[in-house]
């Protein structure tokens, strides 16, 4: 399936943008109380739901507080890493001045350093998404998820490979911004990397600690089953990570853009380009929470540094524009998106198919940049304040 | 001993890195808050335990801090911070309270327009929190008490002056002190009847009020009644606290003597600019180098005004100068101080975004 959106001149493309930068603006003025309050809650169930998880998997014994206990333990995990870590690193509470909700000063509870994630996700990926050579989320550097990506044999392998991240996802985002890849390209030499990696390393060697020494140790006797907890939570959190955030990118309409067709981007086209890189997951409110609020990846990207819960009552507004420009807004049930993704994962493994005419088409008309001013980096000046 | 205490450096040190990395700190402190919202591991909170109408448009609030709260000086100021909608904001304000005190008051004066001042006036009641800064400020009594003061103040400039004067009769040190305050109307005089019963019992204070309404008497700080009232003032230890009129004269008034060495000054409002506005019509761009970014100040006012009109929210306090919440190096470029009109182009040079106005393009380590 290819995307349906119409290609707008850069003139309709610019009144597009405006229309959400006026509805930014709107929300933006709004911000208040109930979005710290809305955090505060988040944090607080997050923070209970931890406690309750490790008295259980500390003090209970038998199966049924061990499946409590872990559950509990893996929904804090994924409130704090989605819901509050995430969106607070993206700089959605900096206007609060809570230090507490400082995106510069929050540390995660995954074993991707605060920095590198500021900058592999909020700097690059959201301010190149999509542009295959620029954005090292599509696919990461080495899955085949769009039919613009090179076929290469190992992408044979790709199924199994994908399986893997999902088990091991917070080691796949934490290893991203080391650029492991320029490696074997000679851009990067080992002592570089080596450099470049201690505070992962660093964090990473603490967060095992933690997990798997720490809490165990503190448990005594039940130490084998705090381990198997930990274990498992942070399992339960890799495969709900990588499932919203396969959603977010890779279903089948999602459009890839290349260098070329983006190099004299204004801030409407950038939005243009936010809007078709996006697809979002439809959901219950809790559902949405726990996606960190990703399941609206479209106004994520259209406005990354807006509370995301903000996001769902936007949406119907972001649809109404979308729908009079002429511009698909892909959403769909989880279950459809994630079949989406794994079918397109599996038929990409192997060569083809045929990329469509719509991108060549797109790439052409961008090809003559005639008095359009450049924007540099439109939104990533905000992105990378967070 | 100095090896053990290096060692309990170390580890303590090592401690302090373990709870961070496994984010204990993160969760005693909510954990702390939980329990009861006025406990911090760091933070100074204090908890509202009474609130005094002191005149009309004055209050004070009486506030129990919690552990963190290190102790003042007679004369210091702290921030207080609340949050407005979602918002932190901060702003100074003197203490009023004596050192010993069981409490510490802050007497607030309702600002028309004042965000804070407002909001406190309207939203605080008895148990709430507030988050306090250190104290800090020069303007406090020396260590060694002169033996013949002067206090002098006008409006809610009386509060610094106040804890002063709490913190003598508290020490029984008040054995020759001229106290003379400016107010509106006796009803405008903050403290009025804590003062009475001082002067009626302490026979080393003398207390002198100069009242607006009183339609014998000039207005305000008026030289020749002062020196009537006062007339060894030049070789008194002053400390003087008021609205901007009444510091600048009675501060040109002690120049004039050649008495200014004697004179400690505090500043409540914002000084006179001595720096005209200058705008560029392009602004200039401040590169945030920290965090990588650019933005464009222009129009008038200080940096932070300019950076806040950008959509930036730098930390910050007093807006005045006076709390240095907002300091911050500065690694490149020219502004200029616009209490003092100094102009500062070295790199690598500390300064208050509020009382700066940028000269240049400049890279700011934030």
């Amino acid at each position: 399936m290819k995307t349906q959106s119409k290609n707008l001149t850069q003139r309709e493309a610019d009144a597009f943008g405006r229309e959400l930068d006026a509805l930014r603006q709107e929300v933006v003025a709004d911000l208040g109380e109930r979005d710290v309050a809305h955090i505060r809650q988040v944090i607080r169930t997050a923070n209970r739901s931890e406690a309750a998880g490790r008295v259980l998997l500390h003090f209970g014994f038998g199966p049924m507080s061990f499946v409590l206990g872990t559950s509990a333990l893996g929904l804090s995990k994924i409130l704090e890493n989605m819901e509050i870590g995430h969106n607070v690193m993206h700089g959605q509470y900096d206007w609060t001045g809570d230090p507490a909700l400082d995106s510069h000063r929050y540390e995660w509870d995954n074993v991707c350093t605060g920095d590198d994630w500021r900058h592999s996700h909020n700097f690059e990926h959201h301010t190149f998404t999509n542009i295959l050579g620029k954005d090292r989320d599509v696919g990461y550097g080495f899955l085949r998820v769009a039919p613009e990506q090179a076929w290469r044999p190992v992408h044979l392998t790709q199924p199994i490979v994908a399986a893997f991240l999902a088990l091991f996802f917070q080691w796949g985002v934490g290893a991203h911004d080391l650029r492991i890849d320029e490696l074997f390209s000679g851009k990067q030499t080992p002592a570089e990397l080596g450099k470049r990696a201690r505070p992962f390393l660093t964090k990473a060697a603490w967060q095992l600690f933690k997990d798997y020494v720490f809490f165990p140790a503190l448990a005594l006797g039940n130490a084998p089953r705090v381990f198997l907890g930990n274990l498992l939570a942070n399992g339960t959190r890799n495969l709900w990570t990588f499932g919203v955030i396969f959603c977010g990118h890779f279903p089948e309409g999602v459009r890839v853009y290349d260098e070329a067709e983006t190099e004299h981007e204004t801030r409407g086209q950038w939005y243009v380009r936010q809007l078709n890189g996006s697809a979002n997951i439809e959901g219950s409110r809790w559902f949405h929470v726990l996606t960190g609020h990703l399941s609206h990846q479209i106004e994520h990207h259209l406005f990354p540094d807006i509370p995301a819960a903000r996001y769902p009552e936007m949406a119907p507004r972001v649809q109404e524009i979308c729908t009079r420009y002429g511009q698909s807004y892909n959403t769909g049930s989880f279950q459809r998106q994630l079949r989406s993704v794994i079918r397109k994962i599996l038929r990409l493994s192997i060569p083809g198919p045929k990329v469509g005419q719509n991108a060549t088409q797109v790439a052409a008309e961008h090809a003559i940049p005639v008095g359009v001013s450049r924007v540099d980096s439109p939104v990533a000046a905000r992105a990378t304040a967070a | 001993m100095g090896a053990i205490a290096e060692m309990g450096r170390a580890w303590a040190s090592a401690g302090r890195t373990a709870t961070q990395r496994l984010f204990l700190d993160r969760q005693a402190e909510f954990w702390l808050g939980e329990l009861d919202p006025v406990r911090s591991l760091g933070e100074i909170r204090a908890r509202v335990v009474e609130v005094i109408e002191e005149t009309a448009d004055t209050k004070t609030f009486m506030l129990q801090p919690n552990a963190a709260w290190p102790g003042h000086r007679a004369g210091q100021y702290t921030s207080v911070e609340v949050e407005i909608d979602g918002v932190r904001t901060r702003r100074c304000y003197s203490i009023s309270s004596a050192p010993g005190d069981a409490l510490v008051s802050l007497t607030v004066k309702r600002m028309p327009g004042g965000r804070v001042s407002t909001w406190l006036h309207a939203q605080t009641r008895t148990g709430h929190i507030l988050r306090l800064g250190a104290p800090a400020g020069d303007f406090v009594l020396p260590a060694t008490i002169p033996d013949k003061l002067l206090l002098l103040s006008g409006g809610s400039g009386i509060t610094p002056v106040m804890s002063m004067l709490r913190d003598l009769a508290a020490r029984d040190a008040l054995h020759d002190v001229v106290f003379v305050h400016h107010a509106r109307s006796l009803a405008d005089v903050i403290f009025g009847k804590e003062l009475t019963e001082l002067s009626a019992r302490h026979e080393g204070l003398r207390l002198l009020l100069c009242l607006d309404d009183d339609v014998s008497a000039p207005r305000g700080f008026d030289e020749t009644r002062f020196v009537e009232l006062a007339p060894d003032f030049a070789k008194r230890s002053t400390f003087l606290c008021g609205p901007g009129p009444l510091m600048d004269r009675a501060a040109q008034l002690w120049e004039s003597v050649g008495a200014s060495e004697l004179l400690e000054r505090e500043r409540f409002t914002t000084a006179l600019r001595l720096v005209p506005p200058v705008t560029s019509p392009n602004g200039v761009q401040v590169r945030f180098a920290r965090s990588e970014r650019d933005v464009v100040a222009e129009g008038e006012g200080s940096l932070l005004e300019q950076l806040e009109r950008a959509g930036e929210r730098p930390a910050h306090g007093c807006r005045i100068g006076i709390c240095r919440t907002c300091k911050c190096r500065k690694q490149s470029g020219t502004v200029q101080n616009l209490l003092t009109g100094e102009v500062s182009s070295e790199p690598d040079q500390e300064i208050q975004l509020c009382i700066s106005a940028p000269r240049s393009d400049l890279e700011l380590d934030l």
